[in-house]
This record gives C-alpha cells, structure tokens and sequence, in this order.
C-alpha cells in the first residue's frame, strides 16, 4: 500500500471524527464551560486562577478525546476489517483532535494573558498548550481502557482534579500527568521559573502515554487477519502491534 | 494458534474451533466448509455461538483453538448496527470505502447502488442516530458489500426490515451465490432455510464437536 493511500485513510479518519465530534454541541460546550469558570471564578484570587484553568483545560481537550474513542468503540474494529491499520485510526484522531486542542489552548492563552497579566505571556501559552496536546493522548489512553464514557468520565475528573488540588511540591501531584505543563504555567507568573525540565516532563509524559495508548487501542481493534490463498501460509496473522 | 495452508479462492474453511467465556464454552471443535458459490444458513438456539463463530470467521475475535482459512476479502455485517451516531450515511460509505482503496466518488457511487437495491431513502441525508433500526441495518449491509467481498457474513442482516426488503434480502442471497460468493447468514426465520442450499445447525448443549458437519 503506498504512503499516499495512508494519507488518504488518515485525511478521511481525521475529517469523520471532525465531523462526528462538532455535533456534539451540548457536550463541548460544557466541556469548554467547565475550566473557563474555573478560572473566571478565581480570576480575582491570583495566581492560583491561571493554573486552574490552564490545567484545568485538560478537561476540555481530554474530554473531547473521550467522546471520540468511546463513540467509534464499535466501528474502529470493522475499520480494521475493512482495511485501515492501526496508525491510521490514530493518526487520523490526531489530525482531528491536535489543531482542535491547539486552537483551544490559543484561546484560552489570550483570555488568561490578558486578565491575568503573567509575567511571561508566551509561557502561559506554551504551558496550556503542553496542557492541551498531553490531553490527547491521555484521552486516548483512558478512552481504550475502558468500557463507556460513565468510567471515563470519572477518571478524567479524578486525575485532574488531584492535580489541581494537590500542592505542586508534593510527591504525588509529581507523578500525574500534567505535573509538567502546571510547572510551565506557574513559571510564566514570574520572570524565573523553570522551563526546561517541565517542558522534557511533559514530551516524556506524552510519549509514554501515545504509546500506552497505541497498546490499549490495539487491543480493543485487534483483528486477526486472514492471508489469501496466493500468500504464505500462515492463517491467523495479528494486527501489527496488536497482542 | 495453529498455522494451516490458506483456503482456495472464495472460500470459508473453519476446522475445530473452540471458544470459550469464562467457564462457559461457547464452541466446541467446530468444523465448517462454505464453497464458492453457497449459500449457508447458520442456525441454532439462542447462545449456541452463531455470531460468536461468524465474529471468529471475520477476525473480531480471537479463537481459543483450532483455525480459520478465508480464501479473499470478507464482508461482515454485524447484527447490531454499530456505527457513528453522528455521521451520515454517505461518510459512513467514503470512511469504510476508503479502508478498501475506493476513492470518495467511487464509494458513494457503489454504495448508493446497493442501499437503493434495499430500499434506503434515495438523497437521505440524516445522521445514523436518527435513523430506524432497519434502515440502519440496509447501511450495515451495504458497507458489508461496498468492497465486492468474496465471502459475506450476515449476522441477521434483516432486524428491523420491512416485508418487501426482507423478501428482496433473500433474492439478493441468490443473486451473490450466483456471483460466485460465499454467503453465510446467521438466522432464525425457519420459513426461508428452503431458500440457502445448506442449513447448519449449532447446537446449545456444551459439546459442539463436529456441528459444522450436519450440512
């Protein structure tokens, strides 16, 4: 199969999950809602506003993510079937759901930057679109792990909301994922903070989270392929990274 | 999972395949031939793993033992009709279309071919979410078919259809054996197995071994 037909599967799965998730008015826009009062409820309490609702916006992109795995938990398999590859369903989600969280993240950038008046605005950017594109794939991954959105649900608000609560210094709030991008947005209130290694955490954090959700998305869409009678012999061959 | 010599073109070769849930064992060694050019009715209790064995023919899930050989393409059609809510019945055709190296105009062609065979509302436009059960079923059918599949399995592809497209349904099952396919459909409508050239009955109590022979 030639690389541009895998374009083209990629450019198709990326217009379809466009197209199936901007219907879902209701639940967008309360996905959007949800940080954007976050913030504008601290707006006058300082500091703190900016990093509840860059962080917070973790529920508006991650979300998102959600809706767009479990919607399609019946249809990936028989895309399978029908001769997609794995990459390609991914891929495709991530042409979607990148430039979606971006244009996000730019939004929520200038309303912060401009009432909350950091130190650094093009921090404040670059953390909460660390905030929005680690999002994707830790969509992804919870979006595979479990059965329906309910589940979903819950973890994305409990992941986001321990990182919100917790003291940044502690232990525990380090581990999560989202620990980098809080750091980077944090850092943009003064004209010192750490940019770095906050920014190597979170290239580290969503690559280990892609490829745990390459894992769980291969898992659910496995399908055991069947070589035609010209080919060799084996019968069953797995999807490529399958288990 | 055992490595066999693949099927000759056209057909469906199941040799002792087993599956199990948890403690239940849902097939046992089951053993079934469909030829180029056959039509097979797949019947048997509710819980004798009719669709379990269809869903194991097509690759979705994964057999415990024994194996499967599938001589070309397959097209499955699932009995619950499993698609995105929020799309149309024509990006469903461009998206699976697509999967199969058909281009966009060429998918919509074929697919509005086959869905005015069944009936589909010509020039509908309403996302799958608001469509009802049978029409939803006529789509599942029609991307099942939109490849041109050497081998068809039909898990009660008719749920939800009206009279005149149940009836066309069987006419059509003809029409693909006389095409060369290999059709197996999942079904309880006793009334048409005169219909299929055989009938295949799974049966429900826990030992299964050689039920694909009965035909």
């Amino acid at each position: 199969m030639s690389a541009m037909e895998s374009f083209r599967r990629v450019v198709i799965m990326g217009e379809m999950h466009g197209r199936d998730l901007t219907k879902r008015h209701a639940a967008l826009g309360l996905l959007v809602a949800l940080p954007l009062s976050f913030y504008l409820s601290s707006a006058g309490t300082g500091d703190k506003a900016i990093v509840a609702g860059g962080v917070g916006m973790a529920f508006a992109v991650s979300g998102a993510t959600l809706f767009s795995v479990l919607s399609s938990g019946e249809v990936d398999q028989r895309l399978v079937l029908s001769g997609y590859r794995l990459h390609e369903l991914l891929l495709g989600r991530l042409a979607f759901l990148g430039p979606l969280g971006l244009a996000l993240a730019a939004a929520f950038g200038a309303l912060m930057s401009t009432v909350s008046d950091p130190a650094r605005p093009w921090l404040t950017f670059v953390g909460v679109a660390a905030v929005a594109l680690l999002s994707i794939p830790f969509g992804l991954a919870v979006g595979s792990a479990v059965p329906r959105e309910l589940e979903g649900t819950l973890i994305l608000i409990g992941v986001v909301g321990m990182q919100l609560a917790m003291s940044p210094t502690s232990t525990l709030a380090r581990l999560l994922p989202f620990h980098g991008p809080q750091v980077l947005i944090s850092s943009s209130l003064s004209a010192d903070g750490p940019i770095a290694w906050p920014l190597a955490l979170t290239f580290l954090y969503g690559a280990a989270l892609l490829v745990l959700a390459r894992v769980l998305v291969a898992r659910r869409v496995a399908v055991t392929r069947h070589v035609p009678p010209t080919r060799a012999t084996h019968t069953h061959r797995p999807e490529p990274g399958s288990p | 999972m055992e490595t066999v010599g693949s099927a000759p073109a056209g057909q469906l070769v199941v040799s002792q395949v087993s599956k199990r849930f948890g403690r239940l064992m849902v097939l046992d060694r089951v053993d079934l031939v469909v030829r180029r050019g056959e039509v097979i009715a797949l019947t048997g209790e509710n819980g004798a793993g009719k669709s379990t064995l269809l869903r194991i023919c097509a690759g979705l899930v994964r057999a415990d033992a024994g194996v499967v050989r599938v001589g070309g393409r397959i097209g499955y059609c699932p009995q619950a009709p499993g698609l995105f809510e929020l799309l149309t019945a024509d990006d469903h055709l461009v998206m699976f279309g697509r999967g199969a190296g058909i281009g966009r105009a060429e998918s919509l062609r074929l697919g509005h071919e086959i869905l005015e065979e069944f009936g589909y509302p010509r020039h509908d436009r309403s996302v799958t979410r608001d469509l009802s059960g049978g029409t939803r079923q006529k789509l599942n059918l029609a991307l099942a078919l939109l490849a041109d599949p050497a081998i068809l399995l039909l898990d009660e592809p008719y749920q939800g259809f009206d009279r005149g497209t149940y009836v066309n349904f069987w006419d059509h099952c003809r029409t693909w054996r006389d095409a060369g396919k290999a059709v197996v459909v999942v079904t309880h409508m006793l009334a048409e197995l005169e219909r299929v050239d055989r009938v295949v009955e799974l049966p429900a109590h826990p030992s299964r071994l050689d039920a694909g022979r009965a035909g």
